[in-house]
């Protein structure tokens, strides 16, 4: 324990280091930036200590030169400096000394501006001997900016005399001011996200303003592909969350905080397994070829890894949607864009933030199952003489920590951010969970007066991972409840390493599984990126350079072992068995892009070119062996493994590479903030498609129109109308597969030895392409005058076409039996709704309430092409139910014209069986018999949902207190229940081997495991998904904190489902029978033996301000 | 300043315009090799000609050409154990001759044949390509591949009939067989009898350690041998003499030098390598070639005790019950006497290491494994979830793991001990699921036999092909015979070559394979539909030139 915090503490120091640092590094360019923001003041408000008695005149005017932004003027052959002059010790302003001064010489003084003039006096009565002159500016207005809601002052707020360029901002404090001759002068107070203020100046000279939020958002800056828009400029489909609505809780993945936010992004985690990724589709299944996730673009960083940013440090995540909005990205946006904005330092004080949680993780859904007692009652039990808790014995309450620490500010020239997360969880499976640590630093500096701007963001995450096992679950579910944990000596039971195993086939003891074996990774992530924009306002006015190169090393070490002393993963069998693995991928990307912006008339225009160069490598290697002396080394030292000594160990390395190039450019028009237009084009090439088609192009096109600019309608502020098209694509997931590669195929016996043979692992597709989407996209946006109500809705078509399949082909012409191809098409569809309403908008009490909703079709147009098919003649069966005996049994037709999703098998009544208990089931072509084909079987359900919901509710009541209730719901998907489909029967394999699955359709007549239509349930399912509340102390007259909140969150809290099974959420791939089975996009809705169990959360947190 | 501004801007944009000058797109390889890059070296060469054989490794598997043949026979069957081996039924439908194109055997089947053949014509062009060139070692290699190839197109022929011919590697159409079953089938015959006759002299007449697992001369004749045997299911053109006089070249030592071992298990023990019997093998290893995994497949779970097996077996494929009588009936196989299991008599728990029965002792008998099982250190083997008395079919003898000949039934509930076991190759005590035992193809015994059985359907009272027979019933200890029957000369290849995939031939030539055996009913032997098995409708999707055989 000393050492974990030990290494901690060095950790964090390390951190530490590296900003400060990076903190040094940019000091000198701080240097070069000018810190002054405001108008001059007069000498008479300019405070000055005075130290001597005696001095000369030019020690005072050096004296008031090295302290003040003034300067002397004079003429040297008519002013004597080195006359002495007798001062008063002490405090005096600048007018008082030189008037003192005045006083015993004849000269006097004029300030005009940052200049003193000096002359001599003409007429020694002259009372005027000092003199302020500001002859340009002859009013000058101070005051502070102020936000409306809190109070807290606003640095950075621009304050500009209208319809002049004459302007300032406000301070760390939010003071400003500025003088100005302009008579009647307006001045215009803006600041992001806030509704801009005009004041008539008037005779004031102090002017205090506080900035109201815009409540309308229009003004919302919206992140889109390669810049930003105002959210009123939008012509595509773009959602665009912020900070205030992620979700809470224990959110240890980026994914998760906007999981059921976003219309027509379903984000899952079926089970709970604390290190499992989550399954992002968005608008649904648009592909089952390569790539079904979206693109996830970080700052700027196309493709980094989603792992690689600690929830805490993210601002905004924006959703592209459309293929208009996603185009920019060309062959990588076919499935959507996610848009990562992590946060950066303002201008402003430093301010130090820290947030931390605890979280207790419980089990909320497992499977039900035959209690001890009822499955003693039943014919042909073996009873083993204990009454065992199996799901007790494999679970914990999970207990993880989260503390979040962050230090941000800056001054003009200078922002900076920089954090340090920290998390242990620990999973409700035993052994199971990940301490992760991140930092992360995001500096900003301007230089060059102005015109050139350096950011730098460096992000690094290690994390240590247990993973476990998931078997433990399984075979918890599937134990004899009468088998104690550990061996008793009781008959038929075998002692391995301590526990009670038996030897009946596909079993083991989850608590041996759980706690004899290791399953561990430790992986890191670290990413930099370098960007530098220049501004070319002297050449061009609107015009700007930015050069970015991004990198991003990710690095997996992983462990497996297995002793001797457990019967899992042939251990025992096998002298105890070890593997060791490593992965690097690197992801490096060079961007340029030059963007203009300007206008001509009342068209704002926005254009942006821009070049990409983007290089992957992966590289790897694994060793696995068995046949171990000791038990003592685990995985670190596989030179022990016998099994290399004779040839049984298994080795392997590998290496790939690919790389994307790409030009783009877009025009944005806005024509009286009434039309507006996008046209954007990317010409891109991957390494990954075949010679003959290097290259695609990826176009698109979208307008909108604000309706109500044309035709001013009552109480609306907004209500713009969209059309969009846009085309993307999809590359290939694996490099080469365009290239007849040979590689190693086993050995063959050649002159009395062993030698190597090679031969061809692919065929050649020289014309191999990337997958084309086109997207067309109509939506209608609206936003009420007083802000309360706001909504959009979008209808969208896709079609794919030419997916990215492996389809069979004869061997002879080709070298191997498998080719990859462009074939086939998708047709999805889909509505979209969000809106959201303020209800309530009292000073005790607030209430706003958003809904989203999101429909979904999508059908197989194709899987053929000529001689070409995917499948069999466009029908293909997949997903094998597996063993034990219902191995070649597949759950799932996909099939042209048909929806894609279909689950497929015999239909049953669910009571009829016949003498041996076999279920008899429905003879559905009618002839008499019912055979065991597919002629007697149909679509049994269909794995895609309908349609998803998303409903939050806030609240904020008395002084300090808030609430947030968010459920989420997902309709009219099914799911196939696994566990019922092989065990929920009195089969004497099942009775004897395995505990009995015991659901409410239980029919102790069934003796025969056959998977059938009833075992196919509706997985629809309502849930709290995340419920909060919060108390934030007030803080105003604390010195220390600026701010304190408590909150106690939980999420998971309860489920409205009928379906029987573990987790109903929608199964976007089939995780296959085998743990380890590639993931099959075209077998979504069956809930395999593999499922961690869910579990429903409950976090304590704070955050304070400093 | 604002120069420099000026001159910095110029060099920026510049640098935005060369950028465009990456555009290469090239991919850059690193752990695999292409075409381009491969066939360079002389070891090169041979690995590439060893993917003709190691693309035979599938052999020795469960789910391919082998387990198609045998399971469709009357040797081989795997029945549903409860919950375990139903699979869709895909196996009861092999069994029972309901032969689906949807079948996934088939496919496996078809993929690993032309697998074979495609991989053989390519090797064969890019040899021949070499030999153009120059190479003097080239013409051998192509001599031997297309003995390669024959080989295929035997078995091809065998499974499906008419099955498409594909010899060139630059041919790109896709494969087409004859619309004419019958002609289509002679086509490919007569393919296999030229190809055989032309590379026969060109290949190695010996049989040396060199030439192991290799298609050499005597292998060839091996080959053509059998293809006469069996030319008038392929043809309607009896070719006996053919068949005889081919075996004849083997059996006299004019090509290779190769005599029966003196005890008949020595075939087929874990170091079977260079057994002078053996003509062709698929050598397999457990270091260094994977794939034959009968262990697995026909061991009970808990078997994993009685070898030490670093693997628990699955409990499938058993014997069927009438073949393993075929051994021990007297009146199908006289000889001596003794204890042999019989069946399901009760055994003395107290004794059970004592056979159940009285039977003839035919030293082929360790082709099986029956009776109690043993754990390594002589403990009892037990099943703790066998078929208990309430269960629909109670195992007999409790959670004692014994090995029964016979099986109660086919599905649902087959016991899961019931069967004799396949225990022909030998078991290795801490074993891998991959056995080292070398797989035998061709064997002396098979073509003696095949010899005996050529002269005895021209002559049945042919003295020569009695005295074959019965040098191979002395070897395996049992009583000679007086006479040649149909009936005796069937069995008797029967209990020579069990599951050396000659049976569904057998059975086919000797007329009995629409007969009734156990679960599969009888029909008659019209010489076209169930003679080949259906070509794989996923072949069929994929070319549309391939037509289906005839009835299916």
């Amino acid at each position: 324990m000393k050492n974990k915090l030990l290494r901690l503490l060095i950790m964090l120091s390390k951190f530490v280091l590296y900003g400060i640092t990076v903190q040094f590094i940019c000091i000198g360019l701080l240097l070069a930036s000018d810190g002054v923001s405001q108008s001059i003041k007069p000498i008479s408000e300019i405070d000055l200590n005075v130290r001597f008695e005696t001095a000369s005149i030019k020690t005072v005017f050096d004296k008031i030169e090295s302290k003040t932004d003034y300067h002397f003027f004079y003429d040297e052959s008519i002013v004597d400096t080195e006359k002495l002059v007798s001062l008063k010790k002490g405090r005096t302003t600048v007018f008082d000394l030189l008037l003192n001064v005045s006083q015993q010489s004849n000269y006097k003084f004029k300030q005009i501006n940052k200049v003193i003039n000096v002359n001599l006096v003409d007429n020694k009565n002259d009372d005027y001997n000092v003199m302020i002159e500001s002859a340009m500016q002859d009013q000058n207005v101070t005051g502070t900016v102020k936000e409306e809601d809190t109070g807290d002052a606003i640095p950075g707020a621009n304050v500009v005399v209208k319809g002049t360029a004459n302007g300032t901002v406000t301070d760390l404090d939010g003071n400003y001011s500025l003088s100005f001759s302009d008579e009647g002068a307006v001045l215009v107070f803006s600041f992001v996200g806030y509704k801009s203020m005009e004041i008539e100046v008037g005779n004031q000279s102090i002017i205090d303003v506080d900035l109201a939020a815009d409540v309308t958002a229009l003004s919302e800056i919206v992140v889109t592909g390669y810049g930003t828009q105002q959210k009123k400029e939008i012509t595509s489909a773009v959602t665009s969350v912020k900070e205030k609505d992620f979700n809470v809780g224990m959110v240890n993945n980026p994914a998760q905080l906007i999981q059921g936010k976003v219309a027509g992004l379903t984000i899952t985690r079926p089970g709970g397994d604390p290190n499992d990724d989550y399954i992002i589709r968005l608008r649904g299944v648009s592909t089952f070829g390569a790539n079904q996730e979206p693109l996830v673009v970080i700052d700027g960083f196309i493709g980094a890894s989603i792992s690689s940013v600690d929830p805490a440090d993210i601002a905004s995540i924006d959703v592209l949607k459309d293929g208009s909005a996603a185009a920019i990205y060309g062959t990588r946006g076919s499935s959507g864009v996610i848009l990562i904005t992590t946060k950066t330092g303002k201008v402003g004080r430093a301010r130090v933030e820290y947030n931390g949680s605890v979280s207790f993780d419980n089990i909320d859904r497992t499977m039900n199952f035959m209690t001890a007692a009822e499955y003693k009652a039943v014919n042909g039990a073996i009873d083993l003489g204990s009454d065992t808790d199996w799901l007790d014995e494999v679970t914990q309450t999970g207990v993880s920590q989260v503390h979040n620490l962050s230090l941000a500010g800056g001054t003009q020239g200078t922002q900076y951010r920089a954090s340090v997360n920290f998390r242990d969880v620990q999973g409700m499976a035993i052994n199971t969970g990940f301490q992760q640590i991140n930092g992360r630093l995001n500096l900003t500096q301007t230089a060059l007066n102005g015109r050139a701007k350096f950011i730098l963001n460096l992000a690094t995450t290690t994390k240590k991972a247990e993973f476990g096992f998931k078997d433990a679950f399984r075979y918890a579910i599937l134990s004899n409840p009468t088998l104690p944990v550990k061996f008793d000596g009781t008959a038929g039971l075998t002692d391995i390493g301590g526990y009670a195993e038996r030897d009946v086939f596909d079993y083991w003891n989850p608590v041996s599984i759980a706690e004899q074996n290791l399953n561990d990774g430790k992986d890191t992530r670290t990413m930099g990126q370098l960007r530098f924009e220049y501004d070319f306002m002297d050449l061009v006015d609107g015009l700007r350079l930015s050069l970015a190169y991004s990198q991003q090393v990710e690095n997996d070490i992983r462990g497996q072992f297995f002793p001797s002393t457990a019967k899992f993963g042939d251990g025992s069998a096998n002298n105890a068995n070890a593997e060791r693995s490593t992965e690097r991928r690197n992801n490096e990307l060079f961007e340029s892009t030059l963007d203009w912006v300007g206008s001509a008339g009342s068209t704002d225009i926005t254009v942006l070119l821009g070049y990409s160069y983007q290089d992957f490598f992966t590289e790897g290697f694994r060793m696995a062996g068995g046949q171990f002396l000791t038990n003592e080394f685990t995985y670190n030292n596989m030179s022990a493994s016998q099994d290399f000594n004779n040839g049984l160990g298994t080795v392997e390395s590998y290496a790939h590479s690919s790389r994307l190039i790409a030009f783009f450019g877009r025009v944005n028009l806005n024509i009286n903030n009434t039309y507006f237009f996008s046209v954007s084009a990317r010409q891109e090439g991957s390494s990954r498609f075949g010679e003959n088609n290097k290259w695609g192009l990826f176009p698109a096109v979208s307008g909108a129109i604000d309706i109500n600019q044309l035709a001013s309608i009552g109480g609306l502020a907004n209500l713009k109308f969209r059309v969009s098209y846009g085309r993307t694509g999809a590359i290939p997931g694996e490099s080469y597969i365009s290239l007849q590669r040979f590689g190693p195929q086993g050995n063959f016996f050649f002159n009395g030895a062993y030698v190597p043979s090679y031969g061809p692992v692919s065929n050649a597709n020289p014309d191999l392409a990337w997958e084309t989407k086109d997207e067309i996209d109509v939506g209608l946006d609206f936003v009420t005058e007083n802000g309360r109500w706001s909504g959009t809705a979008d209808y969208y078509v896709r079609t794919i076409t030419d997916m990215i399949l492996r389809v069979n082909v004869p061997v002879p012409p080709n070298l191997f039996a498998q080719t990859d191809v462009n074939i086939g098409e998708l047709k999805s569809s889909g509505f979209e709704f969000a809106a959201e309403w303020k209800a309530v908008q009292n000073t005790g009490l607030t209430y706003s309430t958003g809904l989203n909703f999101s429909t979904f079709s999508t059908k197989i147009e194709s899987l053929t092409s000529g001689d070409l098919s995917f499948g069999e003649g466009g029908v293909l069966f997949r997903a094998n139910m597996g063993s034990p005996g219902q191995n070649d049994t597949e759950l799932v037709r996909v099939k042209q014209g048909e929806p894609l999703g279909d689950l497929w098998g015999p239909v049953w009544d669910g009571t009829t069986v016949d003498a041996d208990g076999v279920p008899v089931f429905d003879d559905l072509n009618g002839d008499g018999s019912v055979c065991n084909c597919d002629d007697d079987r149909k679509v049994v359900g269909n794995g895609l949902p309908d349609f998803t919901l998303g409903w939050n509710n806030s609240f904020t009541f008395g002084r300090g207190w808030d609430a947030n209730l968010f459920f989420r719901g997902t309709f009219g998907h099914d799911l196939l229940n696994s566990y019922r489909g092989f065990y929920e029967n009195l089969e004497s394999t099942t009775v004897g081997s395995w505990n009995i699955v015991k659901t409410d359709a239980f029919d102790p007549n069934v003796k025969k495991a056959v998977v059938n239509s009833q075992h196919v349930e509706d997985a629809s399912f309502f849930k709290l998904d995340n419920a909060s509340i919060g108390y934030s102390f007030d803080m105003s007259g604390s010195k220390a904190f600026s701010n304190i909140r408590i909150y106690l969150a939980g999420q998971n809290l309860f489920t409205i489902t009928n379906y029987t099974g573990i987790d109903p959420e929608v199964r976007y791939v089939d995780t296959g029978e085998n743990f380890g089975d590639p993931d099959d996009a075209l077998s979504p809705g069956i809930e395999r033996r593999n499922t961690y169990f869910t579990s429903r959360t409950v976090t304590l947190g704070i955050s304070l301000g400093f | 300043m604002k120069n420099l501004i000026k001159k910095f801007s110029v060099f920026v944009i510049a640098l935005m315009f060369i950028a465009p000058a990456c555009t290469d797109l090239d991919e850059e390889l690193f752990s695999e090799v292409t075409a381009d890059d491969f066939f360079q070296t002389p070891e090169e060469f041979i690995a590439a000609l060893g993917q003709a054989y190691s693309s035979m490794s599938g052999m020795g598997g469960s789910g391919g050409l082998w387990a198609t043949n045998e399971m469709a026979s009357d040797e081989i069957v795997v029945t549903t154990k409860g919950g375990d081996w139903f699979d869709g039924g895909v196996l009861i439908e092999i069994h029972r001759h309901e032969f689906t194109p949807d079948n996934g055997f088939f496919n496996n089947t078809w993929g690993y044949l032309y697998g074979g053949i495609g991989t053989t014509n390519r090797l064969i062009f890019q040899f021949e390509e070499l030999e153009a060139a120059g190479n003097t070692e080239a013409a051998a290699f192509v001599a031997e591949l297309r003995a390669v190839r024959a080989l295929y197109y035997f078995w091809a022929l065998d499974a499906f009939g008419n099955v498409p011919l594909s010899i060139d590697f630059t041919d790109e159409s896709p494969p087409a067989n004859n619309t004419d079953f019958n002609a289509g089938r002679l086509e490919v015959y007569n393919f296999i009898e030229s190809e055989l006759n032309e590379i026969i002299p060109l290949l190695d007449p010996a049989s040396t350690a060199n030439t192991y697992g290799r298609m050499n001369q005597a292998a060839a004749y091996a080959l053509r041998s059998k293809l006469y045997l069996n030319a008038k299911r392929f043809t309607g053109t009896k070719q006996w003499l053919k068949a005889a006089a081919d075996a004849k070249v083997i059996m006299d030592g004019t090509v290779g030098t190769f005599g029966l071992l003196p005890v008949y298990s020595d075939n087929f023990i874990i170091q079977n390598e260079g057994s002078t019997e053996s003509i062709f093998v698929i050598p397999y290893d457990k270091v260094f070639a994977g794939g034959f995994n009968w262990a697995p497949m026909t061991l009970h779970y808990a078997n994993q005790s009685t070898y030490n097996f670093t693997f628990q077996p699955w409990n499938g494929f058993s014997t069927v019950e009438e073949f393993y009588n075929s051994y021990i009936d007297p009146a199908k196989n006289p000889g001596p006497q003794g204890p042999v299991w019989t069946g399901l008599a009760p055994f003395d728990p107290a004794d059970d290491k004592t056979p159940n029965g009285m039977g003839t002792q035919d030293a082929r008998l360790s082709n099986f494994l029956v009776g109690p099982q043993f754990n390594a250190d002589g403990s009892p083997t037990e099943d703790p979830a066998f078929e208990s008395e309430t269960s629909a079919a109670p195992d007999p003898d409790g959670t004692r793991l014994n090995f029964t000949p016979t099986i109660n039934e086919i599905h649902p509930n087959g016991w899961r001990q019931g069967g004799a076991r396949m225990g022909k190759y030998e078991f290795e005590i801490g074993g891998t699921e991959n056995a080292s035992n070398d797989f035998v193809i061709f064997r002396l015994a098979d073509i003696m036999l095949t010899r005996a059985e050529a002269l005895w359907w021209e002559n049945n009272g042919d003295a020569e092909a009695l005295s074959i027979v019965n040098e191979i019933r002395a070897r395996a200890g049992v009583t000679l015979y007086t006479s040649l029957t149909a009936d005796n000369l069937f069995d008797e290849r029967g209990r020579e070559l069990f599951a050396e995939m000659t049976r569904r031939q057998d059975q086919i030539r000797f007329g009995k394979w629409g007969d009734e055996w156990w679960e599969k009913v009888s029909y008659t032997q019209d010489g076209s539909k169930y003679i080949v098995f259906p070509i794989p409708q996923v072949a069929i999707d994929a070319s549309a030139a391939l037509t289906q055989n005839p009835g299916f």
